[in-house]
Parts: structure tokens; sequence; C-alpha cells
């Protein structure tokens, strides 16, 4: 019972420790700067929800989530539909060169962003593509092919063999098998995969800061660092921007936080 | 619709003595074009957008190149690489990524693994509760993550140290003191990873075979024994993923850094990828490509001799 406790104790502290951050920015967004000088944890007279409306204005808000919301979108559904042709292509079929093809799609997992960043600008310029979203859009879809050919390579591979040979019987094209069969049974992995390309997406903070320098077309991490640097010395306002970021990811998390967690630490021990 | 004649429901490897071509579970289903038209456009978009970049970085870490208009690259070998070699703020800034390594991977598997051993083969009320709160700040965008502890660490009107001050302290400023701004940016990156640990720890002890647990109580082991001797030989495989992703995340530090210190004050928090990003103007695109393949090259040799370490051997 008393093992039962401190586990308990533990588990809270621990818990706090992730959260009170998070939880005491958000206090600060309620207050004036006279009330943040009074104390951490001191309630502000009325909350100040005028911060936000203010943040909202002033950091441009409303373009970098309208931003990063179209270029998620863009990214998680071509990410998927492609990742699901090549991962099929892998499971269903042999073929020559399965193996060095499939190597050589997964040499994304192992070059960083960093190392390839840089020609990416100069390519985008190429394609007159800087300063667009397509710039964020395109790289990104073509990174997450790695880690999704290989996720749903393994997920067409647990459907049993079956009902793949009893698609095929009933005259279905392997297309149709895909789409009709295969596709509709690996839901919930597909729905893991897709969840993990937004949180990837939604985060990603190099590529934007370097292939784009129009703040118009800049995403939600990026906006926050302007906003930032602009603000700094206002704290009600700068929490007020953080606390914007960081509850609509609150609420996704909570939404699918099992298969969040899931996603991220299975997706970490398979990389 | 094709008849269901019984011939035909034992297709596949074991019985090529139909009349069909049908030695693979696949190529009976059309062309043998078939596969390559399913990975094409993947491929292509994979092609021109992750690998023709890297071929280029490569390229062009060999030239001395102004990094507006093509014809202005010139060759120069690995002379890049030699200059990386050569300059001290290189050196300054791998340092720091190899001071980043224990606040980075270390601290945090120490401070995932000990609540995971306390929780483990506990049934506890609402323990996936506790788990997403301690697991929250990785879903977190690094930039985010350092403007909240921005704020947190603010040298004046910080609840840290507000409330060390209250207690009779004289804390420093953190984030803008030579001597601790980088432990500090060590010490987020921590706590941006310890939850991660908590969870792959946990998940990892569950698939440990309650027998051996059995066995070592037999034996009269106490907790802390088991422990050695069951729990941590167990969680071998996790432990090589969280080791390697860890280090990548010290070796790769960008976001929090640039979003709290951006290298400052002085170079004390300067770090590769920084480094990187702040040698792109000027005459030296080639120069910052260069540290970015050293940095790709540290980061794949550094996962290969933690997996091999701990020898994976499944998949």
């Amino acid at each position: 019972m008393t093992r039962r406790i401190v586990v308990y104790a533990i588990l809270t502290v621990a818990c706090l420790i992730s959260i009170v951050p998070f939880a005491i920015t958000f206090l600060a967004s309620l207050k004036t700067m006279p009330e943040i000088v009074q104390g951490v944890l001191s309630w502000p007279a009325s909350p100040n929800w005028g911060n936000y409306s203010q943040a909202w204005r002033q950091g441009n808000f409303s373009q970098f989530f309208y931003n990063s919301t179209v270029v998620a979108i863009a990214v998680v559904v071509p990410s998927v539909f492609l990742s699901a042709l090549t991962g099929y292509a892998f499971s269903r079929f042999q073929f020559r060169g399965s193996n060095v093809i499939f190597a050589y799609l997964l040499l994304g997992l192992v070059v960083p962003l960093q190392a390839m960043v840089v020609p990416l600008f100069y390519l985008m310029r190429e394609l007159h593509l800087l300063d667009s979203l397509w710039a964020l859009i395109l790289p990104q879809v073509a990174l997450s092919l790695s880690f999704g050919t290989l996720l749903m390579r393994q997920a067409f591979n647990a459907v049993p063999r079956d009902i793949v040979e009893a698609s095929v019987l009933d005259g279905a094209s392997s297309w149709q098998t895909l789409w009709q069969v295969m596709f509709p049974l690996s839901r919930p992995l597909i729905g893991t995969l897709g969840l993990l390309f937004f949180i990837w997406t939604w985060n990603e903070f190099l590529l934007p800061l370097v292939v784009n320098i129009d703040p118009d077309y800049q995403t939600l991490p990026v906006g926050l660092l302007y906003f930032q640097q602009r603000w700094t010395s206002n704290i009600p306002l700068t929490a007020a921007g953080a606390t914007i970021i960081f509850i609509p990811l609150i609420a996704i998390f909570l939404l699918f936080q099992r298969q969040l967690i899931e996603g991220l630490t299975e997706g970490a021990l398979k990389g | 619709m094709q008849p269901r004649s019984p011939d035909l429901g034992t297709f596949g490897e074991g019985r090529a003595g139909v009349a069909r071509p049908s030695p693979s579970r696949g190529s009976r289903a059309g062309s043998p074009w078939l596969p390559y038209l399913y990975l094409l456009p993947g491929l292509l978009v994979f092609t021109l957008f992750v690998v023709l970049p890297v071929i280029a970085a490569i390229a062009i870490s060999l030239t001395a190149w102004n990094g507006i208009s093509w014809d202005t690259a010139t060759f120069v070998g690995i002379d890049n690489y030699l200059d990386a070699f050569r300059d001290d703020r290189f050196w300054t800034a791998f340092k720091h990524n190899i001071y980043l390594i224990p606040w980075y991977v270390i601290l945090p598997i120490i401070l995932g693994l000990a609540p995971a051993a306390f929780v483990h083969r506990m049934k506890l009320r609402g323990s996936r509760l506790f788990q997403a709160g301690i697991f929250l700040p990785y879903i977190m965008p690094g930039v985010l993550i350092g403007v909240v502890w921005r704020w947190m660490l603010n040298p004046v009107f910080g609840p840290i140290n507000t409330t060390l001050k209250d207690w009779g302290f004289h804390p420093p400023t953190w984030l803008g003191d030579f001597t601790w701004a980088l432990p500090t940016i060590g010490f987020i990156g921590a706590w941006a990873a310890y939850g991660f640990c908590y969870v792959v720890f946990v998940a990892g002890m569950q698939k440990i075979p309650t027998d051996l647990y059995d066995a070592a109580r037999l034996d009269g082991a106490n907790g802390w024994q088991e422990f050695r001797a069951v729990t941590l030989p167990g969680l071998r495989r996790e432990l090589a993923v969280v080791l390697a992703v860890n280090l990548i995340n010290a070796m790769r530090a960008f976001d929090v850094v640039k979003a709290t210190t951006d290298g400052g004050p002085g170079d004390s928090t300067n770090v590769l990828a920084l480094y990187m990003m702040n040698n792109l103007g000027g005459n030296r695109a080639g120069f910052a490509i260069a540290i970015a393949i050293m940095l790709a090259v540290i980061t794949l040799a550094q996962s290969l001799i933690v997996l091999r370490l701990f020898g994976d051997s499944d998949d």
C-alpha cells in the first residue's frame, strides 16, 4: 500500500514537471504586465483575454494557422496515398530489384534534413517555387515516403493471405484489391501514420525557415519565432502567442492520445 | 466475375502445375510492369526532393560558391572540410554538441527509467492519464518549448527566478549567462525528452515475460537485483533505440537553441546546425553544406555504433 502511494507521488511529480510550464504560460497570458510582477501563481484580477486578440492580430496568426493547415493536409493526404502504393508494391509483388528499391526508399530515414535543406532551397529557386506553400509541401511529402513505405508494407503484410486471395478470386484487379480490401483493413495503422505525418509537418521548423523568406508563406513554428523576436519584453503577449500554438496541439493530443503515443514510440523503434 | 472453380482455389507458390503463369503471389495479377507502376509516383517524388538534394549537397560541399548563380561555383575539392577542421568556431560548436549529450541522452534515460521501474508490474488506476501528461512535451514544436522556457527562466519576471529570490537565493540569468546558458539548454532538452523515454520503457517492460520475474523471486532477488538482472537486460532494444534517437537530437539540436539563445551570449551556445545556418550567407554555401554533411555522417555513425553495441537481433 505504501509502495502504491509512493508510485502515485512519483508519477504526479513527473506529470507536473511536464505540464506546469504550459499551465504557467497560460496563466501569464491572462495577466497584465503589472500582474506578472506580483507573483507567479497569483490569479489575475480579471482574466485579460484582450492579450489573445492582440496577439492574434499582431502575430498574424490567422495567416500562419491557415498556412500550417493547408500544408499539413497537402502533405498528409498524398503521403499516405503514395506510401500505400509503394508499400503495396513491396508487400504484394515479387519483382526484380525490389530489395534495392526498398533500401533506396529508406535512405530518407538516415539522411537528416539539415544535409538537404540548403540544396532544396536552390531546387525550389530553379522551380520558381520559393516563397510558396509548394516549397514546404513537396519536400515533406518526399521525406514522408521512407517511413510511410516501411509502415504500409508492414501493414499490408499483416493482412491475412486468404482475404487477398478471395478478393483475387472475385475478379478484383490489384488496384481494386488495394483500395477495397487492403486499405480498409489497415485503417487503424493508416490513421496512426496520418497522425504522425501531421504532427511532423505541423512542427517542422528548419525547412520553412530556409526555403521561405516571405512571412506570408510561413507556418506556425516560424511565426511564433517572429512573434517572440518582436515582443520579447511583453511577457503576457508572448505567453498568449505561445498558448495559441499549444492549445490546439493539446486538443489533438487528448483526442488521439493513444495512437500518437504508440505511433511515436513504435515509430522510433522501427526507425 | 470469374467462376469460382475449386482448382483456382489454391494458387500461389505451391501449385505451379496449373496452366497459369503464377510463380509468385503477384505476377498473376497482370503485367510484370505492374509493381513498377505502383512504385513510379513515389519514386519520382522521392528522387526529385530527397535524393537529388542529397547528391547536390555533396557536390556543393566540394565547391566555393556564393550561393547565387551556378556559374560562380568553382571546384575546390575537400577544402571546405579542411577549412572546418581549422576553424575554431566549428570546434566550439562541435564541443557544445558533445557537451549536450549527457543532458539530451543520459539524463532523460535516467529520468524516464526510474519512474517506469516503479510503475512496472503494478496495476494503477489512471496510469494512462499520467503517461499522457508526462509525454506531452514531446509532441510540441521546439520553438514553442523554447518560448515557454524563455518565459519560465526570465531573469526578472520568470517564475523560477522570482521563486528562487523569494527563498533568498541569487540565481543567474540562465540563458543570458555565459556559464549557465548551455547547461540550461541541456536541461530544456532533457525535459522535452524524458517523457518519450518513460513511455518507451513502460511499453518495453510490459513485454518482458513474467516468469523471468518469478524465477528471480524464487532465487531470492530483491527489487534492485530484480531490476538489474531481469528488467534492464529485457530493455536492451528499447535502450538502444532511445540512445540512438536522443543522440541524434543532441547532435542536430537547433529549434530550441534558435528560439532561446540563438547561439549566444557570444558563441557560448552555438551548435553545429546553427553554425551551418549562419554560414549560408556570404560566400560560404559550400562551407555550410560541408558542415551539414559532417553532421549527417556523425549521426549516422553514432546510430550504427549504438545499434551494433546493443546487438539488435530481430528485424
